[in-house]
């Protein structure tokens, strides 16, 4: 659970990031903010997964 | 032959107070912004960079650098980091004169954590230093 929260804390300060240097007026700064904060979190997820099968033991 | 003249005219355009700005962002992550009044943008992205630069630390992980130790393609292996890590600014130099954080700490669970939030943090403020420029240069609102 203390990997969960560590990656979950930096996907959000990065998206806080990313969200606050984009572009266009702040709903749309927002809205790319939430969706960088999702991306990293479904891509983190789905890599822990994958290699969760793999045989590295 | 357009476009190089674009170039240098852009190059004169910028004004010296962009730079100076740029240099500030760097220097102490949001400061850029909030010199330039941009008060939320300063504090999101200032805030972001020292919790994550902190952060970093506190979990145990380590900054780079090279020294006189490294040669060859260790020292090469070393200057990449080092440039993301260098991005955090006085944080960094802050950090190279009381020597603290360079320490390696792998039997901590969550170093490698800090390893890559300092380097993010670095990353990071490239970025925000890049956006304050851009602002004070007037291509950006």
């Amino acid at each position: 659970m203390k990997h969960f929260f560590w990656m979950a804390l930096f996907a959000a300060l990065t998206a806080v990031v990313f969200g606050a240097i984009a572009k266009g007026t702040s709903r749309d700064r927002v809205i790319y903010g939430l969706k960088v904060f999702g991306e990293f979190m479904f891509i983190g997820l789905a890599l822990g997964w994958l290699l969760y099968f793999l045989p590295l033991k | 032959m357009a476009s190089k003249e674009m170039n240098a005219r852009s190059r004169v355009d910028t004004p010296t107070a962009a730079w100076l700005m740029g240099v500030a962002a760097w220097a102490v992550p949001g400061l850029g912004h909030l010199l330039q009044r941009r008060w939320l943008r300063g504090c999101l992205l200032g805030g972001a960079v020292w919790i994550m630069f902190l952060l970093g630390l506190s979990l145990g992980g380590h900054l780079f650098g090279v020294s006189s130790k490294d040669q060859g393609l260790s020292a090469m292996l070393q200057v990449l980091p080092m440039i993301a890590n260098l991005g955090s600014g006085l944080l960094y130099v802050f950090c190279w004169l009381t020597n603290t954080g360079f320490v390696e700490k792998a039997q901590l669970v969550t170093s490698e954590y800090g390893d890559k939030f300092l380097l993010v943090a670095g990353l990071l403020n490239y970025l925000a230093m890049l956006d304050a420029f851009d602002i004070a240069a007037g291509r950006k609102k």
